[in-house]
């Protein structure tokens, strides 16, 4: 191929994929519970990024709370009161955001890489390999997966990131089922059998013909992902992981409820990180189910 | 003349899809006497399945119909819902093409069918055993399920459930589609039986215009829509007059007639999408005949001089 | 059913259970290079009580050795003594499993029965009313984590009423007979189980509905209604039949988050049962506590994934009446 005809071929591309995204972004505005989701989704979004001026980050320290009434109800100075040791509990909301964020979508980033390489790894090859790698599938598909994710992460370590490797790898399970689904019925496809017919490699086959045919379920996939990741997340946090000191929105409901903040009415500190939780996994449920609507035609109507 | 058994007129059925409304059936006029078999042909979407689903009104609710549907003197069109239910299947029954999932994959067979004649009092001439002996199943068959059955097993199944509530009319919905020569032959004798035993009237509908040669008293051939040819069933076949039953008639050899086969076969094109169709005579641009007019003027059913009952829509035809 | 799918459901069931039984081996094992230093009080073991300590929970000679005195050990259900209480596993998890057991499975029926009425009505009537609302509702509940659930039901009904006790089995220390015991002890349930139902409630509606709307196209509900049934017929005789189908095992799968679920909201109530225990052997890194409840937690969702399969069987002729 000549370097130009190659240009054309590549900007050709381009042109498709641009007019495929805005057919996506124009279905994703007229599906309201999607756009919904969007717009919670960027609500979350700016929270995150707005922490420097809404809280200094040594507000999460011990000591900033030193001098501060301890569950103290919300004032000017407070917006939404002092934990129980005085420390400003906006500041740990908002910076929480950013450590129960960044680990949904650090897990999600690691169980859609598994599950997209055991699902087309399962789906393209045949015979033995294909068949371990169900079986492997399926050990993970049934296994309880919080008590997984418990024993993984006694034995691994405490740490944002530890956590979210041992939530990403016990929830890739499903997508790679997904995936394989997808890619089996991808492999029937003409344009497929023909790549391989004129004797294109698995590899090339995969990345250049099966791939971005199964990418849109997997971004839709991942998108449901993130909101689970969050919610266990949030749950093992609230049975002892995580870290004090930089609290994410699960770890501080722990605290309000081993501070004793529920028997107190203490109410500003256990009902907005619940609320978070609440908002961003519906966020991230709305988005990813009206972007499976759309990716899915079969879907359509759900 | 008596009531006819169906009276269809001016029926329309529009059914609404994400791209807008699709007019499925524009128009239809039909009647079927007592005893009588009409058989209604025409290519897929060409809306005969919709005319047919349209007489029990068992399409969709937001698929409008107009017009009016007479089954023994009665619109059920109008009906209550309390009434339509009444007259379902104990007035007028289907016998679905078997291929498809119209029997419940994890219910009996013969709980299928008491369930019909539940459905209408209980009370009926015929028991399910002996339908299902009448249909050449054999009784035992009434404990089995769906995936037990072959294909031709299925649509005699689907034929004794038709019979269970004793109707005055059976529609037979391409009851021999999907099976193969053999079986098709030994399904359309035992609807030819049934139905004359019975005195049934019975309403064919196929795509495919040789089964017809044997079953029907009179043929419709539907396009777009519309019926664009009437006539008596074996004349219709043998010397079809609109361009378009010619070019279907020529389609499928017609059995113990050689010249049929030497005839051009096919048809050039695709059948109009129903959401936009041509201006004038919708199959102006797959006619061989077409003259500008066509392009224009969509010619309404009229009576052709000559053949007996014979009407046809195109403007070759009858009285300018 | 079929002999041969008997069977082969309960081969696959029997390898699952051994596949779990050696990951656990491999996870605590040879992931975690050494169990025992995760036990608090071993700075004050003397040399011997170490080495008691090491050949009790199994830890000398090769990985092999391990491996074997690990298996025979899990066969006769010895999973070593807790780090924190210092007694044998097996007494402290049959102590607790009652409680548990029973929180769970009236939450699992409630869930069941609840999340399957309201995922039909909705799927049914797909975009009226009421499926517009439940599935908001749904899809909130689905939102949120079970342990807030719990602690809002402890905020603002037994905080503020006094309705309901704010956690723990039965009033400790109080006799009100027979009777009044067993009344007692459902009083404790009613949040616990109120939590656990809602927190998956959602998911078990939403899979139903999922499963409804792809029902509804199918041509043997247009012969229903030709047959002159009653839409409310068509629906329980031959739209719901179908659609469970589908639900089961999905139903099966989800089973796993339930026992999650059982974690939190035992803690939230102070429930004793093995959820807490869980959350304590987390908090006190009670290793042999963890693995043992780790087994059990995998069991319970094998067994229950395995009637799910036996109940498919049931439902399906497809599956039941196959030479």
């Amino acid at each position: 191929m000549s370097e130009s005809t190659g240009t054309t071929f590549r900007a050709m591309t381009w042109a498709r994929r641009r007019t495929a995204l805005s057919r996506v972004w124009r279905e994703l505005r007229h599906d309201r519970p999607g756009f919904i989701g969007l717009l919670l989704l960027s609500g979350f979004g700016l929270f995150a990024l707005s922490a420097p001026l809404i809280a200094d980050r040594s507000s999460l320290l011990v000591a900033s709370g030193r001098n501060n009434p301890d569950l103290a109800a919300p004032s000017i100075k407070f917006l939404l009161g002092t934990d129980e040791i005085g420390r400003d509990v906006l500041a740990q909301l908002v910076w929480g955001s950013r450590v129960s964020l960044f680990i949904g979508l650090f897990a999600t980033v690691v169980a859609v890489v598994i599950g997209s390489v055991v699902g087309l790894a399962a789906g393209y090859t045949k015979g033995k390999v294909s068949a371990v790698l169900l079986a492997i599938d399926d050990f993970f598909l049934v296994v309880p997966f919080l008590p997984l994710a418990i024993v993984l992460a006694v034995v691994l370590g405490r740490s944002p990131v530890t956590l979210s490797i041992v939530i990403g790898v016990t929830s890739w399970a499903g997508s790679a089922r997904l995936i394989r689904a997808q890619v089996l019925t991808l492999s029937e496809r003409a344009y497929v059998e023909r790549a391989r017919a004129l004797g294109a490699s698995s590899w090339h086959v995969i990345v250049r013909h099966v791939l971005p045919g199964v990418a849109p379920l997997i971004i839709a996939n991942a998108t449901l992902i993130v909101p689970s990741a969050i919610l266990t997340e949030s749950t093992l946090s609230f049975l002892g992981f995580g870290d004090r000191l930089s609290p994410s929105w699960g770890k501080l409901l722990e605290g309000a409820q081993s501070s004793g903040s529920i028997t107190l009415n203490a109410w500003w500190y256990y009902l907005p990180p619940g609320l978070c939780i609440i908002g961003i996994v519906l966020a991230f449920t709305l988005l990813g189910r009206s972007l499976e609507r759309i990716f899915d035609p079969r879907l359509r109507g759900r | 003349m008596a009531t006819p058994v169906l009276r269809v007129r001016d029926l329309h059925v529009t059914y609404q899809s994400s791209l807008g409304a699709v007019p499925a059936v524009r128009g239809v006029d039909i009647e079927i006497a007592r005893g009588e078999t009409l058989g209604l042909a025409g290519e897929s979407g060409c809306g005969k399945s919709t005319l047919a689903m349209a007489l029990l009104r068992l399409v969709s609710p937001t698929t409008q119909i107009t017009g009016s549907v007479l089954l023994a003197g009665k619109d059920t069109l109008t009906m209550k819902p309390g009434e339509l239910r009444a007259v379902r299947w104990a007035q007028a029954s289907i016998v679905f093409q078997g291929a498809q999932h119209v029997l419940n994959p994890v219910q009996r067979i013969g709980r299928q069918i008491d369930e019909a004649t539940e459905a209408h009092g209980g009370a009926r001439a015929t028991g399910t055993a002996e339908l299902l002996e009448l249909v050449g199943l054999g009784v035992r068959r009434a404990d089995d399920y769906p995936h037990e059955l072959s294909g031709g097993q299925k649509q005699r199944a689907l034929i004794a459930m038709a019979l269970a509530c004793d109707p005055l009319l059976i529609v037979a919905d391409e009851p021999t589609t999907a099976l193969d020569v053999m079986i098709q032959a030994q399904i359309l004798q035992l609807l030819e039986e049934i139905k004359r035993e019975r005195g049934l009237s019975m309403l064919f509908i196929t795509h495919d215009l040789s089964v017809l040669s044997h079953t029907a008293d009179r043929v419709a051939i539907m396009y777009a829509g519309r019926v664009i040819e009437v006539g008596a069933g074996k004349d219709l076949l043998r010397d079809s007059q609109h361009p378009y039953s010619k070019a279907l008639a020529a389609s499928f050899p017609i059995i113990g007639d050689p010249s049929s086969r030497r005839q051009p076969r096919g048809l050039a094109g695709d059948p109009p999408n129903p959401i936009d169709l041509p201006s004038g005579c919708p199959f102006h641009p797959r006619c061989a005949v077409a003259i500008d007019t066509c392009r224009s003027v969509d010619v309404k059913l009229r009576s052709v001089g000559g053949a007996i009952n014979r009407q046809v829509a195109c403007v070759h035809f009858g009285d300018a | 059913m079929s002999r041969r799918y008997l069977i082969k459901k309960v081969i696959g069931a029997f390898l699952t259970l051994s596949a779990v039984v050696v990951f656990n081996f491999f996870l605590f094992r040879i992931v975690d290079r050494d169990p025992l230093a995760k036990y608090r009080g071993r700075s004050k073991l003397t040399i011997e009580q170490r080495e008691t300590m090491i050949r009790r929970m199994g830890l000398e000679g090769s990985k092999w050795d391990q491996f074997t005195v690990y298996i025979k050990s899990v066969l006769r259900l010895d999973f070593g003594r807790s780090f924190d209480s210092t007694q044998p596993v097996l007494g402290e998890i049959t102590a607790r499993l009652p409680a548990t057991l029973f929180l769970v499975g009236v939450s699992t029926l409630l869930t069941i029965c609840v999340g399957l009425y309201i995922g039909t009505k909705a799927g049914w009537r797909r975009g009226s009313r009421f499926d517009r609302t439940s599935t908001s509702a749904t899809m909130v509940l689905y939102s949120t984590p079970e342990f807030f659930f719990g602690m809002l039901l402890l905020a603002f009904i037994a905080g503020r009423t006094g309705w309901f006790p704010t956690g723990g089995l039965r009033d400790v220390g109080a006799d009100y007979g027979f009777v009044g015991n067993l009344i007692d002890r459902m009083h404790h349930l009613v949040l616990p189980t109120v939590t656990l139902t809602l927190g998956y409630l959602g998911s078990y509606a939403l899979i139903m509905r999922t499963s409804m709307i792809e029902t509804l196209g199918e041509d043997y509900l247009v012969t229903a209604r030709a047959k002159g049934l009653r839409d409310s017929e068509v629906m329980s005789r031959h739209a719901v039949p179908n659609a469970l189908l589908p639900s089961v095992s999905l139903i099966a799968i989800s089973f796993g988050f339930v026992i999650g679920g059982a974690i939190t909201t035992e803690t939230v109530f102070s429930y004793p049962g093995l959820g807490l225990a869980t959350a304590n052997a987390i908090s006190n890194n009670d290793l042999p506590m963890l693995q043992a409840l780790f087994l059990l937690a995998s069991a319970a969702v094998i067994l229950f994934n395995f009637i799910a399969d036996l109940v498919y069987g049931l439902l399906d002729p497809r599956v039941r009446r196959t030479e």
